[in-house]
């Protein structure tokens, strides 16, 4: 598998669009600045996994995409546990700080995830006209290498050796909350999203 | 691809499908539904281990360590290569896990990894010395073979514990 540089930039477009309706959502939601850093696109080997996603202590909640794109694929909204405490509590008005995470903190990531993640595939799905929906989410307080290697486990992955790791970084500098949104298309729906980028970008 | 981790204190770090055979201390992180796979020479303190992704390599040659089969077969034949005695080597295993309650993937992928280690070890008579595997977290090993092949575990709230 290999990415040309038009595609890069392409895919790195389409998900500038997903991440800033994502993010509009979040600025929304904790009536702040969200800061975005321009989508990072890498085509990893399996093995260096782990140069990209740690074993930190971290909340992810888990989507897998359906609907008009072959294979689907996940995203993936990461958000260190500290940040997740400070957003909780954002929400809430709450303000302790050093307390372990309760079920409030995970209905609280379920909604975020769930608006944040719609607004993304919605972005991407209209600019590239097909119908692409969110699974209900899935979510997990665990470290986020153990959750990418399972997800990655369970595509097709006798002969491939090789993720594509769509990554947007959104902050929140004043309530100091990072997340990060992912997406990891399977190989045939990054076929998909390539042919029609293509379509797009030919005049 | 095989790595040969020294005597120094340096941490070679074996990801997904990979493997790596020596003294020095190695380590898997984030083992979710993946097993690592350590077998160590009782004898020499030299070991390897094998970041294991799928139970059965149905014939693939390549990335030995990313399948159960193909993983003990190559840490062996990397062992032996080292000078161990087959009869010295005691294996140990972590993760397994199932990460995900409600997920349409490949649900026990952990599982079916460790019953083909097990059955793999079995056939190769090497026994197994301990394991922590299963359940629904993800945990991180470092193994040291020259310290009697201690494994740490490590799980994501901090907590670790030696097997």
């Amino acid at each position: 598998m290999d990415l040309s540089h038009t595609q890069r930039d392409a895919l790195r477009e389409l998900g500038n669009i997903g991440a800033a309706h994502a993010a509009t959502t979040l600025s929304t939601m904790l009536m702040s600045n969200i800061e975005m850093d321009v989508p990072e696109i890498h085509l990893i080997d399996i093995s260096k996994v782990y140069e990209h996603v740690g074993d930190e202590l971290a909340a992810l909640v888990l989507f897998q995409i359906t609907g008009e794109v072959s294979g689907g694929g996940y995203v993936l909204l990461h958000i260190p546990k500290n940040s997740v405490i400070r957003l909780t509590n954002a929400m809430l008005g709450m303000t302790e700080l050093d307390r372990d995470l309760t079920e409030m903190d995970e209905s609280a990531l379920l909604e975020i995830g769930n608006i944040m993640v719609s607004a993304f595939l919605d972005a991407t799905a209209s600019l590239l006209d097909v119908i692409m929906l969110p699974s209900p989410p899935t979510l997990i307080v665990d470290m986020p290498h153990a959750a990418f290697q399972t997800i990655i486990t369970a595509q097709d992955t006798f002969d491939i050796n090789e993720v594509v790791l769509f990554r947007t970084e959104l902050k929140s500098d004043q309530h100091k909350i990072t997340s990060n949104l992912f997406l990891l298309p399977n190989p045939p729906m990054l076929t998909d999203i390539l042919e029609m980028l293509d379509k797009l970008l030919t005049p | 691809m095989e790595k040969t981790p020294n005597d120094r204190n340096e941490v070679v770090i074996v990801g997904i499908g990979d493997l790596a055979v020596g003294r020095g201390v190695m380590s898997s992180i984030g083992l979710g539904s993946c097993v690592g796979l350590v077998i160590h020479d009782r004898e020499r303190g030299v070991g390897g281990l094998a970041h294991v992704m799928l139970p059965d390599s149905g014939g693939r040659t390549k990335r030995p360590g990313k399948f159960a089969d193909t993983a003990i077969e190559a840490l062996v034949a990397g062992l032996i290569q080292q000078g161990c005695r087959k009869t010295q080597l005691v294996a140990k295993m972590v993760g397994g896990a199932a990460m995900f309650k409600t997920f349409s993937g490949n649900l026990n992928i952990g599982e079916r990894n460790i019953t083909a280690i097990k059955e793999n070890l079995k056939q190769k008579n090497i026994p197994l010395k301990a394991e922590c595997v299963g359940g629904s977290v993800g945990r991180t090993l470092t193994y040291y073979p020259s310290d009697g092949g201690k494994v740490v575990v490590k799980l994501a709230d901090g907590k670790k514990n030696e097997i």
